[in-house]
């Protein structure tokens, strides 16, 4: 698996964030935090791991943990923004709220099959 | 294990709380979580649990999980080895710690 940098990643989490509709966390030097925190994963390895949450040690394992993460869709639409609160919920982020560690929900919802 | 993993210390002239946070290096809120307890000059310890072995880490989340009976999140903060705080949310770090 060929190496990323955090432009790679930053890019990747630009375009996911375009195709879901979702905005990028505004607070720039946290966002830079978390792209890097991808990039590590990535290249530790070999998927982008959320950043927040540690790996189980294999990608089967991991599979629903990827980014953007399973319980992503359910935590921006009823908590404003994703686990790790890389994407916000427009509105969450045009209202200038402060994201804070949420529950993690992985666990109370269908893993994905690998 | 918990009691056998390398810990890094960080001093700082509040040291009357035993502070000590399960963090991942990776992670913008335990950043967050570390960075908070920097600025309110609060002495603590604390590991990155994705810099350390597979088993070791598994063995140690384990026992935290037997200890306070939550699932274990990061920041994963324990303090006086009795209380707990799962994820960083600033109020509740203050009202655990007294500030």
């Amino acid at each position: 698996m060929a190496p990323k940098t955090a432009e790679q990643t930053a890019l990747f989490a630009t375009m996911v964030a375009r195709k879901q509709g979702w905005a990028l966390n505004p607070d720039a030097d946290f966002t830079q935090s978390l792209v890097e925190g991808l990039t590590t994963n990535w290249n530790r390895y070999g998927y982008f791991l959320c950043p927040c949450r540690d790996s189980d040690g294999s990608a089967e394992a991991d599979a629903d943990v990827v980014c953007p993460c399973a319980p992503s869709w359910k935590d921006v639409e009823e908590r404003g923004h994703c686990y790790c609160a890389l994407y916000l919920a427009p509105g969450f982020a045009a209202a200038g709220k402060e994201p804070q560690s949420i529950p993690d929900r992985r666990h109370q919802i269908p893993r994905r099959k690998a | 294990m918990i009691d056998t993993l390398t810990y890094t210390s960080v001093p700082g002239p509040r040291g009357e709380r035993e502070v000590t946070v399960y963090a991942l290096s990776t992670c913008g809120f335990c950043k967050r979580a570390l960075a908070f307890l920097e600025a309110k000059g609060i002495a603590y310890r604390y590991v990155y649990m994705d810099q350390i072995p597979l088993e070791h880490k598994n063995e140690a989340k384990r026992e935290l999980k037997e200890r306070f009976k939550v699932d274990i999140a990061f920041p994963f903060a324990v303090v006086d080895g009795s209380e707990h705080l799962v994820g960083f949310i600033e109020a509740d770090w203050v009202r655990s710690l007294g500030l």
